[in-house]
């Protein structure tokens, strides 16, 4: 297992806590979303930093609560073709203000980095064997955007709009 | 027409960058088929029974004649020297090579051209209005609603893994010549009372297994916020559409399922959230994309033009031709025409690298070098002055273009079904042919008036079968193909979805079968005036089904 | 005539570098020709023939891999309509079809 950003590897800090493990002293913990609801208490408290991981049909207005004490959110995909992986990252980012790591997990392609990282994603974990060198090639194949979306890069329309406002000044 | 800038010309190329880097990491291997299936199918490539299958996209239908000659000169490179139209407004080549796909994209994008989203679960090639722009029924040309969804919609970072695919076509009409019913959504460009121009939503509609007329959502959508509304309805479709099953995946089921009520105040709910977060575009935007849809510049002709007149005194067929396939056009002295593809016989929507020069040809010379692609898989000539419809009647007759069939019983929609399509349980084409060669006669088809007839080779309906006047479904009985009857369909303002009459005929007694239809349609009409979809929608199918299946 | 009641099968696939309509052969290669397709008679060939196509799909040579029925006695013809087709071409571009066995001269 190993962790990437758009530039590649990077050192990740967080242990992921099995449902039936106890709560370690100090330390960087990824939990369930069902662990959190039900011991967010002694979490928070023994834990130096929290984490979740959380499936792409989750309840966002279940986990809304928590989201101020949150060190990552871990989204999972259910398969390659899951969407809703992107929706979550926006709603989350846009929509709930989520400030801290947003990570995607399960088997997204390389293919897909660049759509993830515009719809507010951070880190990403992939198997050891994955192709990072792809991934990284990926998240880089477009330098110009049509629509907005969580990463406020400028949309095309925008560009042209500054470009021609420029051109009559 | 929409011609792209810089920043259209770089996200085409480094599309053509990436969609080659995707090959080679499946040729490696890197990318299993699995993974690289969804990649392929978002750039419109199928595997078929024969070959490779690529879907060119041609943004709501239109086309220069450059673009045109460079679809033939790809026929002739990559493909066996000919292409199929399609009820999206699209092209297929049928034989081509994954290797080759870099390259033919990169002549593609040499002419503003792609294959982008043109099949996976995303939202695909916007369709509209063949006549948009030369219509004088429209409120407003449905291309720069179009062209803006095109943009918007295309690489969405949150919209290419949707639960299944998605369509949107527009009308800027009330007549309705885009079947906008029939799509996940559908936009009918209105004017409120106030005279502003905005849009009537439809969602939910969609024919495959589930055919559904889609329900009107909203009445009136202001212009300037319609990507927003349409970012909330596909972000509450990406969201709650059904991932557990195929055939349940599409955004009409979501709707069922949901309740249009409740689906609406979800909608609604999402939309003032989005409405400010910088999705609607920049007011100067539209108007710049406004500015390439334009009226070219007409010539002022008085009418009547005195040769056009003469010309059809004097050729009873050429008279005929333009009643049929000229559609009136809003500038005095011009008319559309509609090019059949549906020669006696032929393969509907295929076209030679030969016929399709000469088309581009006829586009240069005389339609302001402008082509459409129809859904009903003909090309129209949008921009013809009435002085020169004689000349492109006679040249269409040297390429085989010229029947006379638009809109008639021969004017058929027929899927690539099993000669060509790996989803298909049977032929479509050899049907169609059949039928059109048995309606052969002129006199005879237009006696009849005007009948949609669509065939679909499978249930996914892509000949449309269940907006046909007359629909026609291929099935598998036990490994011999069959065909079931539907009738009353349509794809028009007043949409419906066609019944099943009865029990499937084999391919030898098809062609009968629609013979007798027709024949007693022909026999309870109320006047030679009233329509096959008329006289049905008064009768009901009890006539047709005796008539097929005797009294029982 | 115990025999024509066995199941026959043949090896077929579509190359995944150009897409064409293959068969595995005896010698152990893909042809585009159907007549040259190896024939399984046997469960245990029948096995072999799969974990072949398995193994061809896993490899990267081919896709869509399917072991398919054809009509014992004479020459090798698939038994479904949409294998023959496959085989053949469109039915609607005779001029367009593949002959079953490669011509002499090439
Ligand atoms: S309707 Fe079925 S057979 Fe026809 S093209 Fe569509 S998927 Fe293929």
């Amino acid at each position: 297992m190993a962790v990437v950003d758009s530039n590649g590897l990077i050192a990740d800090g967080w242990a992921r806590l099995a449902d039936d493990a106890p709560v370690p002293k100090g330390g960087s913990v990824v939990v369930s979303f069902a662990r959190l609801k039900n011991e967010h208490n002694s979490l928070f408290s023994a834990a130096t930093k929290v984490g979740v991981d959380i499936p792409s049909d989750v309840n966002l207005g279940e986990l809304e609560p928590f989201l101020p004490r949150l060190g990552v959110i871990v989204v999972r995909f259910a398969t390659m073709r899951d969407g809703r992986v992107f929706s979550v990252g926006r709603l989350l980012r846009e929509r709930y203000g989520y400030a801290a790591d947003m990570r995607a997990v399960g088997p997204f392609i390389p293919d897909q980095a660049q759509f993830l990282l515009r719809c507010g994603f951070t880190s990403f974990e992939v198997d050891d064997s994955y192709p990072v060198e792809s991934f990284k090639r990926s998240a880089r194949a477009y330098s110009v955007w049509y629509q907005r979306a969580t990463d406020r890069a400028a949309s095309v329309a925008e560009l042209r709009q500054g470009a021609l406002d420029g051109s009559k000044s | 027409m929409y011609i792209y800038d810089k920043f259209d010309h770089t996200i085409t190329r480094e599309r053509v960058a990436e969609f080659s880097q995707q090959v080679a990491r499946r040729l490696t291997g890197e990318l299993s088929e699995d993974q690289f299936r969804p990649l392929r199918l978002m750039n419109g490539l199928y595997l078929q029974l024969h070959a490779y299958m690529l879907r060119v996209a041609i943004p709501y239908g239109t086309l220069s004649s450059k673009q045109l000659h460079m679809l033939a000169d790809i026929a002739k490179k990559y493909d066996r020297d000919y292409a199929h139209f399609t009820t999206r407004q699209n092209l297929q080549y049928n034989w081509i090579k994954l290797d080759q796909v870099p390259d033919l994209l990169a002549d593609l994008a040499s002419v503003e051209m792609h294959a982008n989203q043109t099949s996976g679960n995303c939202i695909r090639n916007v369709t509209a209005d063949q006549f948009a722009g030369v219509a004088g029924d429209e409120v407003e040309d449905p291309r720069i609603i179009s062209e803006i969804i095109r943009q918007w919609s295309t690489f969405h970072p949150e919209f290419l893994y949707l639960p299944r695919k998605f369509k949107i076509a527009v009308t800027g009409a009330p007549k309705d010549r885009a079947a906008i019913q029939f799509h996940d959504i559908g936009l009918q460009i209105v004017r409120n009372d106030a005279g502003e121009v905005g849009y009537a939503v439809y969602v939910g509609g969609g024919m495959g297994r589930t055919p559904i007329v889609g329900p009107l959502i909203r009445g009136f959508v202001p212009k300037a916020q319609i990507l927003s509304y349409l970012e909330a309805i596909l972000r509450v479709y990406n969201r709650y559409g059904r991932r557990d099953n195929i055939y349940k995946a599409r955004i009409k089921i979501l709707v069922r399922e949901t309740g249009q009520a409740e689906f609406t105040r979800q909608v609604e709910e999402e939309w003032p959230l989005i409405r400010d977060t910088g999705v609607d575009i920049p007011a100067g935007e539209e108007a710049r994309i406004r500015a390439f849809f334009a009226p070219p510049a007409y010539e002022t002709i008085a009418e009547p033009v005195v040769a056009f007149v003469e010309a059809k005194k004097k050729y009873p067929a050429f008279d005929r031709w333009v009643s049929t396939n000229v559609h009136p056009h809003k500038v005095k002295g011009y008319g559309a025409v509609t090019i059949s593809l549906k020669p006696i016989g032929g393969i509907p929507g295929d076209a030679s690298s030969t016929q399709m020069h000469a088309i581009a040809d006829l586009a240069d010379t005389y339609s302001l070098s402008e082509v459409r692609v129809t859904h009903v898989q003909n090309l129209v000539l949008p921009n013809v002055k009435q002085a020169d419809l004689f000349a492109v009647w006679q040249r269409l007759g040297e390429i085989g273009f010229a029947d006379a069939n638009i809109g008639l019983v021969t004017d058929i929609i027929a899927c690539p079904g099993l000669d060509y399509c790996a989803l298909a349980n049977a032929r479509s084409i050899p049907v169609s042919q059949r039928i059109s060669e048995r309606f052969a006669d002129l006199d005879r088809q237009h006696t009849v008036g005007p009948l949609q007839i669509k065939i679909s080779g499978c249930i996914n309906a892509c000949g449309h079968h269940h907006a046909g006047h007359i629909g026609i479904l291929g099935v598998d009985k036990a490994g011999v193909e069959f065909y079931q009857i539907t009738l009353g369909g349509a794809g028009d303002e007043k949409a419906s979805v066609g019944t099943l009459l009865g029990p499937g005929f084999p391919g030898d007694q098809i062609t009968d079968a629609v013979e007798r239809v027709v024949n007693t349609y022909l026999e309870l009409r109320s006047s030679p005036t009233e329509t096959f979809i008329e006289a049905y929608r008064r009768v009901g199918a009890a006539p047709f089904k005796e008539s097929l299946y005797g009294r029982r | 005539m115990a025999q024509a009641k066995e199941e026959m099968k043949i090896l077929t696939a579509n190359r995944l570098r150009n897409g064409e309509t293959v068969y595995y052969t005896a010698a152990g290669e893909w042809s585009p020709y159907v007549s040259q397709a190896k024939v399984a008679a046997t469960p245990e060939d029948i096995d072999a023939l799969t974990k072949i196509g398995a193994a061809a799909y896993a490899a990267n040579l081919v896709v869509d891999v399917n072991v398919i029925d054809i009509t014992p006695g004479g020459d090798v013809k698939p038994s479904h309509i949409r294998e023959i087709i496959r085989a053949s071409g469109p039915t609607v571009r005779s001029d367009l079809n593949k002959p079953a066995a490669p011509s002499q001269r090439s």
